[in-house]
């Protein structure tokens, strides 16, 4: 499922950064993302995972090192003009006011001053919830609620989606449904997506994966090279096995002496 | 939704007429002589005119909060803004200043919630910006402080000192006067045009600073303006007329229930239905037991308590 383009949309250079304590919380990380394309983050709990997004999208600024959107450093964009381009969705989507769906997603226009050509019921149609506008989102099942978020970061138009864990506490039919649906934006609209995961068969069949340990990259590339057993132990701590079934699916075991 | 702020736009009109002639005693509009008149121009309609004021600055600056400090439960005063007035103004009635004529006791309340807006706003600030959760912490302390010296100044106090200072506490429109009108229209009015135009902002913060920083704002800018709009609404709605309970909590509520959450109809419809709130219950408050009048501020709480539980019952009011 390779569609990227040549384009680099974003580009991270020796980005480090830390939250006030001396040693750097992320080190000294590279990277970019074409366009079209799909990486996935893996790496255990507090390996930097969201602070990566966080400063990938401009909302933490970095102790060092530069990052560029479509060649140009990202802090010489005006706001609104960089959100145009990305988007960022937090993990936890908690929202104490009761906001309709289709108040939600209209959200995704404030960046605009002219309206883009496409409405909140047209992306609300693309995410299958165009029944749901009027409903109130604590009303949605999660899966639902992942949905309209998406629904508003098309209605935003950014090409590159920055998602923190968006498969964290969805069902699995969910979690397909989800993938499905960037999948299909990807093919249609060309969007980019980088994603937090916390699920390794499910960032096997990434076609890109970065996999985080303390802050660092610890390896990057096609999931098959970098999901490796010695890989996955160094990053998680625990004796994992990636094995291949007869089509060449990837799947993983591990010790379950609970 | 065009329909329904036009019927609020004139319900406000009408309930702004309707109050100026009803009272402990009914004119009719249609036989007005020479003492009806004194009474409707100089008395009744710089009480209605007051009243309005102050319930939309509640109405909007409630609106604004629970959004800021994303809390269905805030209001104008949680953040001791006013406490800090109804100290300051205590101390002035006890102390019999009157250094600025009839004035005094409005420009001490001013000056009392500026203040404590700002000292509430230092301690919420930290890297650069203000955090809600330091904001509402803030807040409830030194609301909880000025409140324990305002009784303590209150328990040492003369007897009618002390009435008049409860009377002033618990929201007293009786002092309504023209002279007051000028300067609580002017802050009102900066405070709903200024929250007004951030309305957007508003509606983002709502959903967390990641998301706004997303949606193309600055957080922390977006946050300090609003504040200094509510900093502004709740210093000239104390200053008119002391503290009126359950308008800023409590009609943010009901618009979010009838119009929906989008701050762009929030703020100026919680504006009028909060002016309407306070006429309708001030207009209670004069005419139940004339010529004694009740403090507007205990009718808004018992019309507005009960109706809070209700709407608590109802799916998808708080948010929950």
């Amino acid at each position: 499922m390779s569609s990227a383009s040549n384009h680099t949309i974003l580009h991270l250079q020796g980005i480090s950064f830390s939250y006030g304590e001396p040693a750097p919380f992320i080190r000294n990380i590279s990277f970019s993302v074409r366009e079209g394309e799909f990486i996935g983050l893996l790496g255990a709990n507090g390996s930097g995972k969201s602070t990566i997004l966080k400063l990938a999208s401009g909302i933490l600024k970095p102790a060092s090192g530069e990052l560029t959107l479509w060649g140009k450093p990202i802090h010489t964009y005006k706001n609104k003009d960089r959100a145009k381009l990305i988007c960022y969705l937090p993990q936890t989507l908690d929202i104490t006011v009761p906001f309709t769906v289709r108040e939600l997603v209209s959200m995704g226009l404030y960046p605009y001053d002219i309206p883009p050509s496409m409405t909140a019921e047209e992306a609300l149609e693309m995410v299958g919830l165009g029944e749901k506008a009027d409903a109130h989102l604590s009303d949605l099942s999660g899966g639902e609620r992942r949905r309209t978020f998406i629904a508003m970061t098309l209605v935003q138009g950014a090409g590159l989606l920055l998602l923190d864990e968006p498969l964290a506490n969805l069902d699995i039919r969910y979690q397909i449904e989800l993938i499905r649906l960037l999948r299909r934006l990807r093919e249609e609209r060309n969007i980019s997506v980088v994603m937090a995961l916390h699920d390794i068969n499910i960032a096997l069949q990434f076609e890109k994966v970065m996999l985080i340990k303390n802050g660092s990259i610890l390896g990057e590339g096609d999931s098959e090279a970098v999901l490796t057993d010695a890989m996955l132990k160094e990053s998680f701590d625990v004796d994992i096995e990636v094995r291949r079934s007869a089509d060449g699916r990837a799947h993983i075991t591990y010790e379950n002496n609970f | 939704m065009r329909i329904r702020m036009f019927l609020i736009i004139a319900l406000f009109f009408l309930v702004l007429v309707l109050t100026l002639f009803l009272g402990p005693t009914v004119i009719s509009p249609f036989a007005v002589d020479a003492t009806s008149r004194e009474i409707l121009f100089s008395i009744r309609a710089p009480r209605v005119v007051v009243a309005a004021l102050m319930g939309m600055a509640l109405g909007a600056s409630g609106a604004v909060l629970q959004g800021i400090l994303r809390n269905p439960l805030a209001d104008p005063y949680i953040l001791g803004i006013s406490s800090g007035a109804s100290l300051s103004a205590a101390l002035g009635i006890l102390g019999g200043l009157t250094f600025m004529g009839e004035f005094t006791i409005p420009v001490l309340a001013f000056i009392g919630a500026i203040v404590t807006g700002s000292i509430v706003g230092i301690m919420g600030w930290k890297r650069g910006g203000l955090w809600p959760e330091r904001l509402l912490l803030a807040g409830v302390g030194l609301s909880f402080l000025f409140s324990s010296l305002l009784m303590l100044i209150m328990s040492i106090s003369s007897d009618e000192g002390i009435r008049k200072a409860i009377l002033w506490i618990f929201g007293d429109l009786s002092m309504s006067e023209w002279s007051r009108v000028p300067y609580g229209l002017a802050f009102v009015l900066a405070g709903i045009i200024l929250s007004g135009t951030k309305a957007k902002a508003l509606n983002a913060l709502i959903l967390g600073d990641e998301f706004a920083h997303s949606l193309g704002f600055t957080p922390h800018r977006e946050r300090f303006i609003l504040f200094v709009a509510v900093g502004l609404l709740t210093a000239a709605s104390v200053s008119l007329g002391g503290m009126i309970g359950f308008i800023g909590l409590l009609v943010p509520h009901i618009i979010r229930f009838f119009m929906g959450s989008d701050g762009r109809v929030l703020i100026p419809a919680s504006a009028l239905v909060g002016g309407v709130l306070l006429c309708v219950a001030d207009v209670i408050s004069r005419s139940v037991l004339p010529p004694m009048e009740l403090p507007a501020g205990i009718i808004t709480a018992l019309i507005g308590s009960p109706y809070f539980l209700y709407l608590l019952r109802r799916k998808n009011v708080l948010g929950v």
